[in-house]
């Protein structure tokens, strides 16, 4: 029995995931969402641009597919608040294919609010370069995007025509799944150019932005589907990241729930070959790689 | 040939490595206008960059189809893959490759129906090998190992709303574990990193590392 539980086949693993995370979907439990400062620090930084003449907010869509479920609702609530207190919004991408889920993010929340292209909203698109492409921007905006997503000139939008440099906007937001958030926004965005940052991080990524965000160096940030789920407590939005905490909830209540049984199981093993033994000490070896690991 | 192949890149690297540097540090217009011009050029060569990349990647899936290698068939769908994309990208809903992406074409359904929900199950599926991969390695063997579970089960708890139901302090401590253990540690890694990057840097620009230029170094 002990030796079964230590060595649960992966197939049932999955199963109980599968399940756990399909019945979660199902029902509705009431879960408490309280926003944490990190994500109330970049609420209240895009709030601060409320009721600036001419105030813009510039997102960076930095991420894939992959990382969608995590950084599309950010994207689009910010948006969202963006859009119902005024403020303009204009959009580019460090990604090549994050192209298609930033139209997609303005194309809901631009609707949803009764918001124009060229007036209000527009998205440059992607270019390459990272680091060089902000150094541009810093430098001189219009010569790094001379004409947006749907070649109209940025010279001619009403939302981009007073925008000359990288510092003229009123706050940064980088939805980043990669490097591109420390590597290219803070090093250069930040320290070169003194532009306001906040930042949308996958999950895995979020430890190691706490430095930054100790340094100042990162207003705040909105970090994986919890962190998205809090930003839509704050924007009043019940969506996909606060109807994605039960599935990730049971997720991990599941994995806990077989991390434990498999210490159980173990420390039952050890006491059981320990009594076994006549030395009264278990073999080291047997427990050096117990399960023959295959992830 | 010898000039061209290893002496001429190598003054390159060094004089164009210095004027970064310098450039960076002066506030003089000149040196913001230079600046900006060799950023310019960054991005045109980063450009022609995925040009080499997409033959790098057609080349080495050409050779496995070639050899008949074990999953081979796999590599006939990059290249379908890469002809429908590139094919509707071009004919852009009849308005070319030189105008703006329209909406709605090929392009669009292609990106939307296949490469968002390819990418986004590929992602997915990480959930279920994370679960059976901490089953199996989350083992209390050493003090370090129970110093890691304990931190681990209170970061997967703090960081989901089941952890403050269960305990109203769960996302506190959780909060506490990130900003003041790891990022202490997060913050040696990256001073480490940096100043290894700079090492790297010097190195390169004072001609001491060599390997980017091929061959052997002599």
């Amino acid at each position: 029995m002990i030796d079964r539980l230590l060595n649960i086949d992966r197939r049932i693993v999955f199963l109980f995931i599968f399940v756990g995370v399909a019945s979660a979907m199902l029902f509705r439990l009431p879960l408490p969402i309280t926003p944490r400062p990190d994500v109330v620090s970049v609420y209240e930084g895009i709030d601060a641009v409320k009721g600036r003449p001419g105030g813009t907010v510039l997102l960076s869509f930095d991420y894939g597919p992959g990382s969608e479920p995590e950084l599309q609702p950010t994207a689009i609530n910010i948006m969202r608040q963006c859009f119902q207190n005024n403020v303009r919004v204009v959009g580019m991408a460090l990604w090549p294919d994050a192209v298609g889920l930033a139209r997609a993010a303005f194309d809901s929340a631009s609707r949803a609010c009764g918001k124009e292209y060229k007036k209000d909203w527009t998205f440059l698109g992607y270019k390459p370069g990272m680091e060089t492409l902000i150094i541009n921007m810093g430098q001189d905006f219009k010569s790094a995007f001379g004409q947006d997503y749907l070649g109209t000139d940025t010279n001619e939008m009403e939302v981009t025509r007073d925008i000359t440099k990288l510092g003229d906007f009123d706050y940064v937001v980088t939805l980043a799944a990669g490097r591109t958030i420390d590597g290219v926004w803070i090093t250069y965005a930040v320290d070169r150019y003194s532009v306001k940052l906040g930042g949308a991080v996958t999950a895995v990524m979020s430890p190691d932005m706490f430095p930054y965000l100790q340094s100042r160096q990162l207003k705040g940030l909105v970090s994986g589907l919890a962190g998205a789920a809090e930003y839509e407590k704050l924007v009043n939005v019940s969506g996909s990241a606060t109807r994605g905490m039960q599935p990730q909830s049971v997720a991990h209540a599941i994995i806990i729930f077989f991390i434990l049984i498999g210490n159980v199981m173990y420390f039952l093993q050890r006491r059981r070959d320990r009594l076994a033994s006549p030395s009264g000490v278990a073999s080291p070896s047997r427990f050096a790689n117990p399960s023959g690991s295959r992830g | 040939m010898i000039f061209l192949k290893r002496t001429l890149p190598l003054i390159i690297a060094f004089v164009i490595g210095i004027i970064a540097i310098a450039i960076y540090y002066i506030p003089h217009q000149t040196a913001q206008n230079l600046q900006e011009t060799l950023a310019r050029w960054n991005r045109i060569i980063a450009s022609f960059a995925f040009l080499l990349g997409v033959y790098s990647l057609m080349h080495l899936h050409a050779q496995r189809i070639k050899r008949q290698q074990a999953g081979w068939g796999y590599s006939l769908f990059v290249y379908l893959g890469f002809a429908m994309m590139l094919i509707a990208a071009i004919y852009n809903r009849g308005n070319g490759p030189l105008a703006g992406q329209a909406d709605g074409g090929a392009y669009d359904w292609l990106y939307y129906n296949v490469f968002v929900p390819a990418d986004a199950s590929m992602f997915a599926m990480l959930a279920f090998f994370i679960a059976s991969a901490a089953y199996r390695t989350f083992r209390a063997r050493t003090i370090e190992a129970v110093i890691l579970l304990v931190a681990a089960v209170v970061v997967m708890l703090g960081r989901v709303p089941i952890g403050e139901l269960l305990w109203s302090r769960m996302p506190d401590l959780q909060e506490w574990l990130m900003s003041v253990p790891n990022m202490a540690a997060k913050r040696g890694i990256l001073l480490g990193v940096y100043l290894g990057a700079v090492a790297t840097a010097l190195r390169i620009i004072f001609g001491i590392e060599r390997s980017y230029l091929g061959g052997t170094e002599e």
